[in-house]
């Protein structure tokens, strides 16, 4: 009869942050991004529209960093007010 | 047709021809039209990433289902509101704002899609490009009015 050595390693990191990405779109008008930002994230008037004013010039913003789940379901809010949305790791 | 927001925080829709009631019918054969998924659309940007298969079984369907609720509803209310074709008022109300404002928007997507009428210059147009033209700058107006009235 042999043994079974079970060998247990325990390995600890750092949660990576999430970015959520909206995306430059030629159909959506600029004030229902920002009005989209600001109904699901909270965000005053003046921090969305920046926010969409950068989608608008560089063709993307990070709209919101944090944890994947959160992220997850941000991205399918986005999503669902018909916005182009990716998720990416936080460098 | 006459379109201008109420005291009570909706749009009235005045429909005063067929040719109106034609228009406001084109908004889900617009939306349909030209084979578009919206869901991949919007989740496009996300096509590389490792979870995209997760993505598309698990959040890709309630999305489809949502947009299409989106043009269901719509097309509803327009029969509802005009079965005969005679002129008529079709109340968007405040509650349902965002639903037409997301169906509109479907239709002026599918038509940029299918006819890249950003890029395009009117006099050239064919007809039926033309005809798609007027329609977009028709649901994007109602999508001002909503935005500026209503929603917010």
């Amino acid at each position: 009869m042999s043994d079974t050595l079970t060998e247990i390693r325990e390995s600890v990191s750092l949660d990576v942050p999430w970015n959520v990405v909206v995306h430059d779109d030629p159909v959506n008008l600029m004030g229902y991004v920002t009005w989209v930002l600001m109904k699901i994230f909270g965000y005053p008037e003046n921090r969305a529209a920046a926010m969409m004013l950068e989608v608008h010039k560089r063709g993307r913003s990070i709209v919101w960093s944090g944890d994947r789940e959160k992220s997850e379901f941000y991205a399918q809010q986005l999503q669902a007010h018909q916005l182009k949305t990716s998720l990416e790791k936080a460098e | 047709m006459k379109v201008a927001p109420v005291l009570k925080g909706g749009l009235r829709i005045d429909v005063e021809s067929s040719m109106d009631w034609m228009v406001l019918r084109c908004i889900p054969y617009d939306a349909r039209g030209g084979g578009l998924d919206l869901a991949d659309r919007v989740s496009a940007p996300m096509s590389g990433d490792e979870g995209i298969e997760d993505w598309r079984d698990y959040v890709l369907p309630d999305l489809r289902d949502d947009f299409n609720a989106q043009l269901a509803a719509i097309e509803a209310a327009v029969d509802t509101a005009g079965g005969d074709d005679e002129p008529a008022e079709l109340f968007i109300s405040k509650e349902d704002a965002e639903l037409w404002y997301g169906g509109l928007n479907q239709a002026r997507l599918a038509l940029e899609e299918r006819y890249d009428l950003s890029n395009a210059v009117l006099a050239e147009m064919t007809p039926g490009k033309r005809s798609a033209w007027f329609r977009s700058q028709f649901y994007l107006h109602v999508q001002s009015l909503l935005l500026t009235h209503v929603m917010r």
